[in-house]
């Protein structure tokens, strides 16, 4: 059974547009899948119900084998990595340390556990330099790796992107693609929604076409 | 709806009234009756309650506690409820719990009225009833960037949560830090928005010129300065009616009766 199922999902927002048709999706761990389309495709909605962030009015999701219906956010949280399109709604603290480190300390780590972590975190996504900035001080592209190395330290066992290129020039998207390999090697699935086909291409994984709201290849 | 359709400034003179009844008045019956009249005159002027009832969903939860708290507090009438000497439930308890619901069911029944204009009409509206251009656009800014504020709020509580902290469980001392975590970009986002809101603003020459004209003008027709006029009359006369004759009536009874 792949690692993410859906199956026939239909959604619509309170507005009663249906975004979403009859959409069926099979993602296996492990491996790099882009999911492309125009905007206001439903590329954004196909990953916030993947995620369990929304709930289909129709049809079924399956994470690792488990109805996600019956799975809390934070249960989700332990195996998925979300990345939102918008990175300053989940920086939670003003200095970039604080931002990796804060996670395992709700969590109860030890603090020699919490340090050597972060300091990983910080030199993968080369933002070591910037380990005692202000997190709102940050460019859009330092803030978007940040967002990721706060999302990894919590070891999710699969990551799905919200638009993670857009917004970075050709160096930032390069560093970006070096890491998200990295990610790969390490066993890191991971699921990219965007139109930059160029980077999922580069990326050289499966492609999962939307339009208005169904798969269409 | 259109039949009924009135002017914005009507509009905000009705809730003003309405909310008025519901603060200076404390009398079950009254705020009974306006309650009603509020309901009437939203939906006859195509106001959407179901949605702001449903928007209020979760905090009846909250409300119930406060009601609680009220008729425990308000040692009044007779005791329904006794554990020892202290008595934990009364009528006049009962009674005071009643009004705070009626008093703010009114208040966002009302509210709903003005939500039947459009946000620009609101404002000019406003400017139109000689209230400072400034003060108006701060109303404006105030109700477009509430949805944007509640869907940030939305999209941190949900990030947070598939950082893997489970907010329901987790132990008090916690929670006080997680809650700082919250607000913190909530926070920044918020005097962000403002500063580059500020700079746009500055662009478009806010202010420059003394004199401000608009696009938009409203005209009042003879309906208008009936439903103006009789609200206000009627509020009046409603209040100082009650400050005269009827404090102190049947349910006061109630409340200053021992047992």
């Amino acid at each position: 059974m792949p690692f993410i199922e859906a199956k026939d999902i239909s959604f619509s927002y309170s507005n009663g547009t249906e975004v979403i048709k009859e959409a069926g999706v099979s993602i296996e761990n492990g491996e790099f899948t882009g999911l492309i389309g125009p905007n206001g495709s439903g590329k954004t909605t196909i990953g916030k119900l993947l995620c369990g962030i929304l709930m289909p009015d129709k049809g079924n999701i399956f994470l690792d084998k488990e109805e996600i219906s019956n799975l809390e956010l934070c249960q989700i949280g332990q195996v998925i990595g979300y990345l939102f399109q918008n990175p300053d709604t989940q920086i939670f603290n003003v200095i970039v340390k604080k931002e990796l480190s804060f996670i395992l300390e709700l969590k109860g780590f030890k603090k020699s556990f919490i340090d050597y972590q972060t300091e990983k975190m910080l030199n993968l996504f080369k933002l070591s330099n910037l380990r005692d900035s202000y997190t709102f001080n940050l460019s859009y592209g330092e803030k978007k790796r940040l967002a990721i190395a706060s999302i990894l330290i919590n070891k999710p066992k699969f990551l799905i992107l919200d638009e993670p290129t857009t917004g970075l020039d050709i160096k930032s998207k390069k560093m970006l693609s070096n890491i998200l390999k990295k990610l790969l090697d390490r066993g890191i699935g991971m699921l990219v929604m965007g139109h930059d086909e160029d980077f999922i291409k580069e990326m050289a994984g499966r492609t999962i076409k939307i339009r208005e709201g169904r798969i269409i290849g | 709806m259109d039949k009924y359709k009135i002017d914005a400034r009507a509009k905000l003179i009705i809730t003003l009234c309405l909310s008025s009844i519901a603060v200076f008045i404390q009398n079950v019956y009254v705020l009974g009756f306006t309650l009603v009249a509020a309901i009437l005159i939203a939906m006859l002027l195509g106001a959407k309650l179901l949605l702001v009832l449903k928007s209020f969903k979760k905090m009846w939860f909250i409300f119930a506690i406060i009601v609680i708290a009220q008729s425990i507090f308000t040692n009044a009438g007779a005791n329904l409820i006794t554990i020892g000497n202290f008595s934990f439930l009364s009528t006049g308890g009962l009674v005071k719990g009643l009004e705070f619901v009626l008093r703010l069911a009114v208040i966002v029944i009302s509210a709903t009225i003005i939500t039947t204009s459009s946000h620009r009409e609101i404002v000019q509206g406003l400017i139109q009833l000689k209230v400072p251009y400034e003060v108006a656009f701060m109303v404006l800014v105030a109700i477009r960037f509430l949805p944007i504020f509640m869907g940030e709020f939305r999209d941190t509580v949900t990030a947070i949560q598939l950082r893997g902290v489970d907010i329901k469980r987790i132990a008090f001392k916690k929670k006080l830090k997680m809650y700082y975590y919250i607000f913190n970009p909530i926070l920044i986002n918020s005097i962000k928005k403002a500063h580059k809101l500020s700079v746009a603003m500055e662009m478009r020459a806010f202010r420059a010129y003394p004199k401000r004209t608009s696009y938009l003008v409203l005209k009042m027709s003879l309906r208008d300065y009936f439903v103006i006029l009789s609200s206000v009359f009627f509020t009046v006369a409603l209040i100082v009616a009650y400050y005269l004759f009827l404090r102190g009536g049947c349910f006061e009874s109630i409340i200053n009766y021992r047992a």
